[in-house]
């Protein structure tokens, strides 16, 4: 057998019996799509409450054909007090309501809310839209009633044509998910990586290992492996688990829909193998250098920001340039974005970023072993 | 056979080892003794590939060490100055991962880890994690490491360091029935009874360099003197760094 395999499997040997090591492996697949998933859920039940909208109504008992209006789109009057820390939202219906009606003059109708109050976007938005719908009601009987046609006051209608397919819509809300699967191979692995690097050294077995009849690249090639297998198995992890999760949370009642075929799925998982080579060997190539344990940590720790600012800066700016589909991370990022939304995916850029991220990756590794045969690195001279 | 043929080492503008010579023959066991800092551990670096010499070479069976790291040290058993164990993992299964790497298979393999378990007496650690091992119990793990292959040269950097009586008792045991077949030992320590009961021949260091040579005997006839401690501090002209 190769020595790089034989290292390759006590690497792996060793770290799946290290609880740590697994641990930290499978808590960030599962508890990670967990967290999003019920932020989720919150997030649309929120936007979604078909419940009754419950306001302060001054002066009801002059204008009942309003509020019946108004119940009839489930805005009903308050029967309890409004609690401390809300603003109330109020509506005033004049003593003259009648009168002005009864003479085509305006009424003045006072809403008074706090509209910056981001719960209650969507309640003040409802009343308002119910008093629209009210005033443009009546407005429509008196032209008739002058025998003038209502379409008159609407010379331009304005028709709106939602472009956002149910799957773009998607896509805003799932980029989040995607950045966090892409990261889920810098976490997944980070532990093992450090284990087999610093702790190596720091267990004094680092020496004994380079004085065997093994070639530094062979030895660094097997630990790659090694820890990129528990970054890969991590983002198994989630990438099961995701779609398993996010069934629960009722997407479609926000008009979305996000199917996760099979075939996306090992899409995914494809792309991500090369950027599992290359976490990985970033990582050890860090821990390599440090110390001890305790200082790999804070070394790779730094390091985890690269791929998180990367991806979400990515994300949040909307930055759109072709550069990105080409290089690593940035590269599986757009053919995910692609899956998602149900686009074609620019095979060219995934399958150039593919080779870009894994020669990055062999780059380091070749790095990683020129470095094991410097004393300076191994002895820490 | 290892030559060791003028090596200097430097680390920055510390010299470490200047002009050293000696040789270690097979079937004896050579003792390199000196007082800390002598430079023994830089040495047997060097010997192994992990240090590179300055100038000068090494040669294991007339393999150049620095300039074919992986043809010499198959042929090299070692036990380090510092020797970790990996915790998780049983006896056998961190024995049979060394003699992997040494290119032993199948049933060569399984036969050459049973074999060495056997020798070193071990057979009841075999197949438990080394976590909470005593000294003792490591010193022979990492003895067992470095013996699976049979190697004809075997390094050991103060293997005796921190083991009790007993424990000092049965790696002598060891030493010399790995003498007795034909292996070539080379050996440090700043022990001078455990120099003066093993060695078959001594190599003083002092400052990165030989004070004297010779079997224990000829060093003390050499210096007048009867015990070869007191021979010793002769040699290298002080009494610093001697454990009694």
């Amino acid at each position: 057998m190769s020595a790089y395999k034989t290292i390759w499997k006590k690497e792996f040997k060793d770290a799946l019996r290290d609880k740590r090591s697994v641990l930290a492996a499978m808590s960030y697949a599962f508890f990670g799509p967990m967290l999003m998933a019920v932020a989720f859920f919150f997030l649309i039940s929120q936007l979604t409450d078909p419940s009754d909208v419950k306001i302060s109504i001054d002066g009801k008992q002059y204008a009942p054909e309003l509020i019946e209006h108004l119940r009839e789109n489930g805005i009903v009057e308050r029967d309890t007090d409004w609690p401390a820390e809300v603003t109330p939202i109020e509506l005033s219906i004049p003593e003259n309501w009648a009168e002005a009606i009864a003479s085509a003059t305006p009424i003045a109708v006072t809403l008074r809310a706090d509209w910056s109050a981001q719960k209650q976007q969507s309640d003040i938005k409802r009343v308002e839209q119910a008093l629209q719908a009210y005033s443009a009601q009546i407005a429509n009987y008196r032209l008739i009633l002058r025998g003038i046609d209502p379409r008159v006051i609407q010379p331009v209608q304005v028709a709106k044509q939602d472009m956002a397919t149910r799957g773009s819509k998607a896509a805003l809300i799932m980029g989040s998910v995607l950045v966090f699967i892409l990261l889920s191979v810098f976490w997944s692995g980070m532990n093992v990586a450090i284990d087999i690097s610093a702790g190596e050294r720091e267990r004094n077995s680092l020496e004994f290992l380079l004085s065997q009849p093994v070639s530094s690249q062979a030895i660094v090639i097997g630990k790659v492996l090694a820890a990129s297998c528990f970054a890969l198995f991590g983002a198994m992890l989630s990438l099961i688990l995701i779609p398993v999760i996010f069934s629960f949370v009722p997407l479609h009642q926000i008009g979305m829909s996000v199917d996760f075929s099979l075939e996306m799925l090992l899409i995914m998982f494809l792309a991500l193998v090369p950027l599992a080579l290359l976490a990985t060997s970033l990582q050890l190539f860090v821990s390599f250098r440090a110390k001890n344990f305790k200082e790999a940590q804070t070394y790779i720790s730094f390091l985890l920001i690269i791929p998180m600012a990367a991806s979400f800066g990515v994300e949040f700016a909307r930055l759109k340039t072709p550069v990105l589909y080409y290089l690593p991370l940035t590269g599986q990022h757009q053919t995910f974005l692609s899956l998602i939304r149900g686009e074609t995916v620019n095979w060219l850029g995934a399958g150039v970023s593919a080779v870009f991220t894994l020669v990055v990756a062999v780059l380091l590794t070749y790095l990683i072993g020129r470095m094991l045969k410097s004393e300076k690195t191994v002895f820490g001279l | 056979m290892i030559e060791v043929k003028s090596i200097s080492k430097s680390f920055k503008t510390v010299s470490a080892l200047s002009e050293l010579t000696f040789s270690a023959r097979d079937g004896e066991i050579t003792g390199l003794l000196g007082p800390n800092g002598a430079g023994k551990t830089t040495c047997l670096r060097i010997i192994y590939g992990l240090l590179r010499a300055d100038s000068g070479q090494a040669l294991i069976e007339s393999v150049d060490a620095n300039r074919y790291p992986l043809q010499a040290r198959s042929n090299l058993g070692i036990f380090p100055d510092k020797f970790g164990l990996y915790e998780r993992l049983t006896v056998r299964e961190q024995v049979r991962y060394f003699g992997e790497l040494h290119g032993l298979q199948a049933e060569q393999l399984e036969h050459s880890v049973d074999n060495v378990i056997e020798r070193l007496d071990i057979a009841s650690l075999a197949d438990r994690k080394s976590a909470g091992f005593s000294q003792g119990q490591r010193m022979k793990v990492a003895l067992a490491q470095a013996l699976v292959h049979n190697p004809k040269h075997l390094i050991l950097d103060e293997p005796s360091r921190g083991l009790d009586v007993m424990s000092t008792r049965i790696l002598r045991d060891i030493l010399r029935e790995q003498r007795a077949a034909g292996t070539c030992i080379l050996f440090s320590s700043h022990v001078m009874q455990e120099v003066a009961a093993l060695c078959d021949r001594v190599v003083v260091m002092a400052a990165g360099k030989v004070a004297a040579e010779g079997t224990p005997d000829e060093l003390c006839q050499l210096t007048g003197e009867a015990a070869l401690e007191d021979a010793f501090v002769k040699i290298i002209g002080s009494d610093e760094g001697i454990a009694a």
